[in-house]
């Protein structure tokens, strides 16, 4: 294997956290409330995932963002669990792709009862596909800088003359 | 000896009274039900309302194709989140496992070849992810099996 005596890897302290024991039909189901609110744990983590692409080192950003959403669905349950339920319910046996289009109705309960519960809006169906600019605290990752190599070509001199043509241009029609 | 044979007077086939029918030689054209016209109208009229439908169809497969892609990006993190904690576990039970069984062997270093490495220009705390077959080396061969027809497949 790959994987050396010298790679570091994370201790299961680190890696030991509640993990989110959900089916997709739920998820889905509570996915544009839950994008909404865990906003800024998803961004950080997508973020330090494209931007280091190493899993050791966004383990904090992903603990974030697994609480997040496991705080979102408690509340979720203590409020609006029939809703949650019929909607999650609707989504799973009304199309093989759990689509949106078929449970408009269930949806408008939950979204109803998410608004009248916790003041939180349903976003736009476009809200989080759209490219976004997340500022963030930590630092960027170093660009590599270019290689140098000792034993290059020289190039010219900048003042190098530059006499015109002896003989003209071969596309001397462009002249 | 002759026998009286009465006299019956013979039939003849003869036309019908009043006469045969006249042969009909003339060009009897077919019905028209529409002229040309109409049916350039009926054809732009349908092609028109059709390409309507197919329009106002393809924007709301369209929307939807969007809320699909929109949930699936909330979704995304939450799963990469819980894939690489269980992701590094694993590495490191390979790990253990890769010491464990050779460790009767002189010279093995765990995750090179009696020390040379497998990359030898990155840096050495480099993760790199480790090819399918060798992180599921150690495991049982269903599990092995159950990923292999996910991945492999698709």
């Amino acid at each position: 294997m790959v994987i050396t005596s010298k790679t570091t890897l994370p201790e299961e302290s680190e890696l030991d956290v509640q993990e989110l024991n959900l089916s997709s039909a739920a998820l889905r189901a509570g996915s544009f409330h839950l994008g909404k609110q865990c906003e800024n744990a998803n961004n950080e983590f997508m973020l330090c995932r494209q931007e280091l692409d190493d899993p050791r080192a966004c383990l904090s950003e992903g603990r974030a963002v697994t609480s997040c959403a496991m705080d979102f669905f408690r509340k979720v349950k203590k409020s609006c669990h029939d809703e949650f339920m019929q909607y999650a319910n609707c989504l799973d046996k009304s199309s093989g792709t759990m689509a949106f289009s078929h449970c408009r109705k269930t949806q408008g309960v939950f979204d109803k009862c998410m608004k009248d519960n916790f003041d939180w809006d349903r976003p736009s169906y476009g809200y989080f596909a759209r490219a976004k600019i997340v500022k963030t605290e930590r630092e960027a990752p170093k660009k590599e800088e270019p290689v140098v190599y000792e034993d290059a070509t020289p190039g010219l001199p900048a003042d190098y003359p530059t006499p015109p043509a002896k003989y003209g241009s071969r596309f001397f029609w462009l002249e | 000896m002759a026998t009286a044979v009465p006299h019956v007077p013979p039939k003849q086939d003869l036309p019908p009274p009043g006469g045969y029918k006249k042969i009909p030689f003339a060009y009897v054209p077919a019905k028209s039900y529409f002229t040309g016209f109409t049916m350039i109208g009926a054809y732009l009229a349908a092609t028109i309302g059709g390409m309507a439908i197919y329009y106002l169809t393809a924007r709301k497969v369209k929307r939807d194709e969007i809320e699909m892609r929109s949930a699936e990006n909330v979704i995304f993190p939450i799963l990469i989140a819980e894939r690489d904690r269980e992701f590094l576990r694993q590495l490191r039970r390979n790990r253990d496992e890769e010491a464990e069984l050779m460790k009767n062997v002189p010279g093995w270093e765990v995750g090179t070849w009696y020390g040379e490495p497998v990359y030898k220009t990155l840096p050495e705390d480099r993760l790199v992810s480790p090819l399918f077959r060798e992180f599921y080396v150690h495991s049982d061969w269903k599990s092995t099996a159950k990923r292999a027809n996910l991945k492999l497949w698709s």
